[in-house]
């Protein structure tokens, strides 16, 4: 099995997400976090939000997710970071784009960012920066 | 306001997981997510590619509360919580940065200890005050393994001022 070509530079490859309310609703419940900004639009409403916000720990997991897609089961996630910019709501979709910016024997580093697209309105970040450190085991070594 | 704010760096407070995280859990987990990888799942899968079985997607304990146990507060939260309520400010998330130790296995029992690290006052671009509040959690199993570090900070924006 060969895997992408990783090289300083070399992109990986974006992972794209629509997070609707059901999405929200089940990773509100996946992760025992029942805080009313991601559902309750009376309390939205209040406090001037226009939608249930998107939980932003959610986008940790993407970013790992998107890593773990490009480079298979042989990677592993040994750091991840990531600093929030802007809210995410509920129905919009993001984008997660990133490069790899060294590589030292089995370990590479990349940067990666979020942005939230919507048709023709410009990209809004919703996390940056961000980037990760992985190692690339041996295919057969556990 | 700050002072009393700042006396609260170094506390520590430590949950431990009522149960172990489970294999439930961890499907739940990916399928809200939306992540179909097979190590999640396969054991079979997990297990060709070095694993004892299924792991959980690496940063699952981060982001749960399962371990916390907490009643919901009255925005419904049930999670880790310093409760500093600054007034005339807006509380966000900075960031994180996670550590992966060990990968987190579906009869882990989760203890997450939390330790508030830090407070800075800073002025962001726009000249609002911040207070900057830093904490980091490590997360070990019932066998003492350090699996997970989380270092993470919340800010409290200053609301501006009407005139």
């Amino acid at each position: 099995m060969t895997g992408p070509e990783v090289t300083v530079g070399s992109e990986v490859a974006p992972l794209e997400r629509t997070i609707e309310l059901r999405d929200m609703v089940a990773y509100a419940g996946a992760t025992w976090d029942w805080h009313r900004m991601h559902y309750d639009f009376e309390y939205l409403q209040k406090r001037g939000l226009p939608a249930p916000v998107v939980d932003g720990q959610v986008f940790g997991a993407l970013l790992a997710e998107q890593l773990q897609d490009w480079l298979g089961p042989r990677a592993v996630v040994r750091r991840l970071h990531f600093r929030f910019k802007n809210l995410v709501f509920a129905g919009e979709t993001v984008r997660c784009t990133g490069r790899v910016i060294a590589v030292e024997g089995d370990t590479l580093r990349v940067e990666q960012r979020i942005v939230i697209i919507d048709g023709d309105e410009p990209e809004r970040v919703a996390v940056e920066p961000a980037g990760a450190e992985i190692v690339l085991r041996a295919e057969e070594a556990p | 306001m700050t002072e009393e704010i700042r006396a609260l760096v170094g506390r520590e407070v430590s949950y431990t997981a009522p149960e172990e995280l489970g294999r439930a859990a961890i499907r739940y987990f990916a399928r809200a997510v939306g992540d179909d990888n097979p190590l999640y799942t396969d054991d079979a899968y997990a297990r060709e590619h070095g694993y004892d079985g299924v792991i959980a997607p690496p940063t699952l304990i981060c982001e749960t509360n399962q371990y916390a146990d907490l009643r919901p507060d009255a925005d419904g939260y049930a999670g880790h919580d310093w409760h500093i309520d600054i007034p005339g400010s807006r509380k966000v998330r900075g960031g994180n940065t996670y550590t992966f130790h060990e990968p987190v296995r579906p009869d882990d029992v989760i203890t997450a200890t939390w330790r508030l690290d830090g407070v800075t006052e800073r002025r962001n671009s726009a000249g609002q005050e911040m207070l900057v509040v830093s904490s980091v959690a490590t997360y070990t199993n019932q066998h003492g393994r350090l699996l997970v570090t989380n270092e993470e900070t919340i800010i409290f924006v200053a609301l501006k001022e009407e005139r």
